[in-house]
C-alpha cells in the first residue's frame, strides 16, 4: 500500500521532463533523418562523444561546470520569485574581475587564487544587486533591467580587455588579458583531463544551496516569497531585504561560474569566450528543466552539457551538424516550460483572490 | 573621413528598418499581454528563408513571401506554446531563439551544404527605390531616396500601426486585451483570437525584418546574422513604450548608434561605449517611464 504511493510520488514529477526529453530526441531524429543520416547511429555517436570514454566524460563535466553554477544562481532567484535574466552579464563581469584580481593582486599564488574567486563573486553579486535595488527602490522591472545590464556588462568587459588591460605580449593584438600565474590556476582533477576543481566547487555550492533552502529560516522565507509573496509579507518576511539577498547570491553564483571558467580552464579572460558558447542561457535552461531544484539542476546541467559535447563528437564522426544539439535543447525547453507556468498561473489566480481585484 | 556626414545618416536609416519592423511586431505582442523575447529567432527565420526562397524561386517577391510565411509559422509555434500550453512567454521566447539559431545553421548545411555563410552572386537583392522628384532635392533626396522598399515599409508600418491602435475599433479591442485580459474577456472579446492575430502579425513584421537583413544591403546569409538585433528591437520597444511613434523614434536613435559605432571603428576609437549607449539610455529611461512601462508589460507578473 505504501510502496506504490511512494513510487507514485517519486515518479509523477518526472513524467513531464521525461516526455519532454523524448519529444526533444524525436525532433532531433527528424532533423538527422532530414540530412539523410541513420538516426540510431548518430545518437550513438553523440552518446560516445559525451560519455564514450573517460576523457569525453571529463570534458562533459568541465562544460557542465559554468552551466551548473549559473543554473544554481537562476534557480535561487526563481525560488524567490524573480526572473534573473542577467546571468550572462554577471558571469562575464565575474570572469573579468577574477582575471584582473589574479593578475594585479600581489602575494603568494594561493592568495591570488582566493582573491580572484572572491572578486569574481563580488562583481557578479553586486551587478545583480544593482538590478535588485532598482526593482525594490524605483520599481524598474527586474526582468527588463537584468536583460539590459547584460549588454552593458559584456561591452564593458570587452572594452577592458581590448583597451587598458589588453595582453600586449603576443604578436597578434587579441582582445584578452595576459595569462595568469600558473600557481593561481585551479588544479585539474585528473592530469591531462579538462575537468577542474571548479566542478567540485559547483557541486559543493549545489549541496549548500539545498541545505540552505531546506533547513534554514532564510531559505524557508525565500521559498515562501516565491510561492506567495503576499502570504510571506503577512508572515513578517522582509521582502526587500530578501529580494536583495537572493539577487546578490544569484549574481555571485553566476560570477563564480565566470571565475572558475577563467581560473580553471582558460587562465585568462578572452573576449567572447564565455558568451559565444552561451553558458548563461544554457544554465538558465538547466534551472528551468529542473524546476529550480538545486539537485535537479546538477543533473540537467550535466545533461545539457552532454548534449553539447556529444554533438561535437557527433560532428567529428558523422555528417550531421552539431546544431542538432540546440534544436533538441530548444524543443525540450519549449515542452518543459508548459508545466512551469501552469504553476505560475495557479498562484497568479490566488494573488487575485487575495486582492479581490484583477 | 568626417565623423558626421550624410552617409552616416543614410546608413542609420538603413539600419533602422529591421529594428523598427521587429520592434513593431514586439509591440503588438506586448499590447496583448505577451512579452515576445523570441523576436531574435523570428528575424533569423525570416532572414534565412528569404535566402532559401530567393535561391529556389529566383523571384524577389516570392522570396519575401517565403520569409514572411516561415516567420509566421515559427510565431505560431510560439503562440501555441504561450497561449495554448500556457508556457511562460519568456521561456518560450528563449527556446524559440535557440531553436531558430540551431535550425537555420543546421538547414544551411543541409540545403546549401556550406558552413558559416551562404553567398551566391547570381542572387539579386531587394531593388533600390528612387522616389521621383524627391531624389533631386539636394540633401533630403540623398537621405530619403534610394533605399530598399522594406525601409519605407518599416516607417509606413509604424504609421499604420499608430492609426490601427488609436483610430480603429479593432485597435481599441487589442489595447483592451493588453490592459486587462479578464475584463476584455468578460466583454465578449475573443481574447485568444486577438492574441493569435497579434502574434501572427509580429511574425509577418519579423519576417520582413529578416528579409531586409539578408536581401537588403548584402545578399547573403551568415550563421546568427541577427547578432542581437532582436533584443535591440525589444529594447527599442521598451524605450518607445510600445507606442508606434515612440518606437520609430527609439529605433532611429538605435540605428544611428549602430551606424556610429561602425563609423568609429574607422577612427580606432573604442566602439564599446557607443554600442552600450542604447542600453544605458533605456535603463535611465526606465526610471522615468516605470509607471507607464508596466502598462506594456501587463500580464507579466514574474518579477513581482
Amino acid at each position: 500500500m505504501m510502496l506504490p504511493q511512494r513510487l507514485h510520488k517519486l515518479f509523477t514529477p518526472l513524467i513531464q521532463p521525461l516526455l519532454a526529453v523524448l519529444i526533444g530526441l524525436l525532433a532531433g531524429a527528424i532533423a538527422i533523418s532530414f540530412v539523410g543520416e541513420p538516426v540510431f547511429e548518430t545518437y550513438k555517436a553523440m552518446w560516445e562523444g559525451a560519455f564514450g570514454n573517460f576523457y569525453f566524460l571529463t570534458s562533459t563535466l568541465a562544460r557542465a561546470t559554468p552551466i551548473l553554477l549559473v543554473g544554481l544562481g537562476v534557480a535561487l532567484a526563481f525560488r524567490a520569485g524573480v526572473f534573473n535574466l542577467g546571468s550572462e552579464g554577471q558571469m562575464v563581469l565575474g570572469a573579468v574581475s577574477a582575471a584582473l584580481a589574479a593578475l594585479c593582486i600581489p602575494g603568494p599564488p594561493v592568495v591570488k587564487l582566493l582573491a580572484a574567486i572572491v572578486a569574481g563573486m563580488l562583481a557578479g553579486g553586486l551587478w545583480a544587486l544593482l538590478a535588485g535595488w532598482m526593482e525594490s527602490r524605483f520599481k524598474v522591472q527586474l526582468l527588463i533591467s537584468t536583460l539590459l545590464l547584460n549588454y552593458v556588462a559584456v561591452l564593458f568587459a570587452s572594452y577592458l580587455v581590448a583597451g587598458p588591460f589588453q595582453d600586449k605580449t603576443g604578436s597578434a593584438a587579441l582582445a584578452q588579458t595576459p595569462m595568469i600565474d600558473q600557481g593561481a590556476w585551479l588544479p585539474k582533477l585528473f592530469p591531462g583531463m579538462s575537468v577542474h576543481m571548479g566542478f567540485v566547487i559547483a557541486i559543493v555550492c549545489a549541496v549548500v544551496l539545498i541545505v540552505i533552502l531546506k533547513y534554514t529560516a532564510p531559505g524557508y522565507e525565500v521559498k515562501m516569497l516565491g510561492l506567495n509573496p503576499f502570504f510571506a509579507q503577512y508572515g513578517g518576511v522582509n521582502k526587500v531585504k530578501l529580494l536583495l539577498l537572493s539577487m546578490f547570491f544569484s549574481g555571485a553564483l553566476a560570477g563564480l561560474a565566470g571565475s572558475v571558467e577563467v581560473l580553471g580552464s582558460q587562465y585568462r579572460y578572452v573576449d567572447g569566450a564565455l558568451t559565444a558558447p552561451g553558458f548563461a542561457w544554457t544554465g538558465m535552461m538547466a534551472a528551468l528543466l529542473a524546476n529550480s531544484n538545486p539537485l535537479g539542476t546538477v543533473v540537467t546541467a550535466i545533461l545539457l552539457a552532454a548534449l553539447e559535447t556529444g554533438a561535437m563528437g557527433m560532428e567529428r564522426n558523422t555528417e550531421v551538424p552539431l546544431e542538432v544539439a540546440s534544436v533538441i535543447q530548444a524543443v525540450l525547453i519549449l515542452f518543459i516550460s508548459a508545466k512551469l507556468t501552469l504553476k505560475l498561473v495557479k498562484f497568479r489566480r490566488k494573488e487575485r483572490e487575495v486582492h479581490g481585484t484583477v | 573621413m568626417e565623423l558626421f556626414d550624410y552617409s552616416l545618416f543614410v546608413s542609420a536609416i538603413r539600419m533602422v528598418s529591421p529594428i523598427l519592423l521587429a520592434a513593431l511586431g514586439g509591440a503588438l505582442c506586448a499590447r496583448v499581454g505577451i512579452f515576445n523575447v523570441g523576436l531574435e529567432g523570428l528575424i533569423l527565420a525570416g532572414a534565412f528563408s528569404a535566402i532559401v526562397g530567393n535561391h529556389f524561386t529566383e523571384n524577389i517577391f516570392l522570396a519575401l513571401l517565403t520569409a514572411v510565411a516561415v516567420s509566421v509559422l515559427v510565431s505560431l509555434l510560439f503562440g501555441y506554446a504561450t497561449i495554448h500550453l500556457k508556457s511562460n512567454p519568456i521561456v518560450a521566447g528563449i527556446a524559440i531563439n535557440f531553436l531558430m539559431l540551431g535550425l537555420t545553421t543546421f538547414a544551411l548545411r543541409a540545403i546549401f551544404d556550406v558552413k558559416g555563410a551562404y553567398y551566391n552572386k547570381d542572387m539579386s537583392g531587394l531593388p533600390k527605390v528612387d522616389i521621383p522628384f524627391v531624389e533631386d532635392i539636394p540633401v533630403v533626396g540623398q537621405l530619403i531616396s534610394g533605399h530598399s522598399p522594406l525601409v519605407y515599409t518599416a516607417f509606413l508600418a509604424a504609421i499604420l500601426l499608430y492609426v490601427f491602435f488609436y483610430r480603429t475599433v479593432t485597435g481599441f479591442r487589442v489595447l483592451a486585451v493588453g490592459k486587462n485580459e479578464a475584463a476584455a474577456r468578460s466583454l465578449g472579446l475573443k481574447v485568444t483570437t486577438i492574441q493569435y492575430g497579434a502574434i501572427i502579425m509580429s511574425g509577418v513584421l519579423c519576417g520582413l525584418a529578416g528579409a531586409q537583413l539578408s536581401l537588403g544591403q548584402v545578399t547573403m546569409f551568415t550563421e546568427g546574422m541577427t547578432a542581437g538585433r532582436g533584443f535591440i528591437a525589444l529594447v527599442a520597444m521598451m524605450l518607445g513604450q510600445s507606442h508606434p511613434i515612440g518606437i520609430a523614434g527609439s529605433s532611429l536613435l538605435f540605428g544611428l548608434m549602430d551606424a556610429l559605432s561602425i563609423r568609429l571603428q574607422g577612427f580606432s576609437m573604442p566602439t564599446q561605449f557607443t554600442a552600450m549607449l542604447p542600453y544605458v539610455i533605456t535603463i535611465i529611461a526606465m526610471f522615468f517611464l516605470k509607471d507607464r512601462g508596466s502598462d506594456s508589460l501587463a500580464g507579466q507578473h514574474t518579477s513581482r
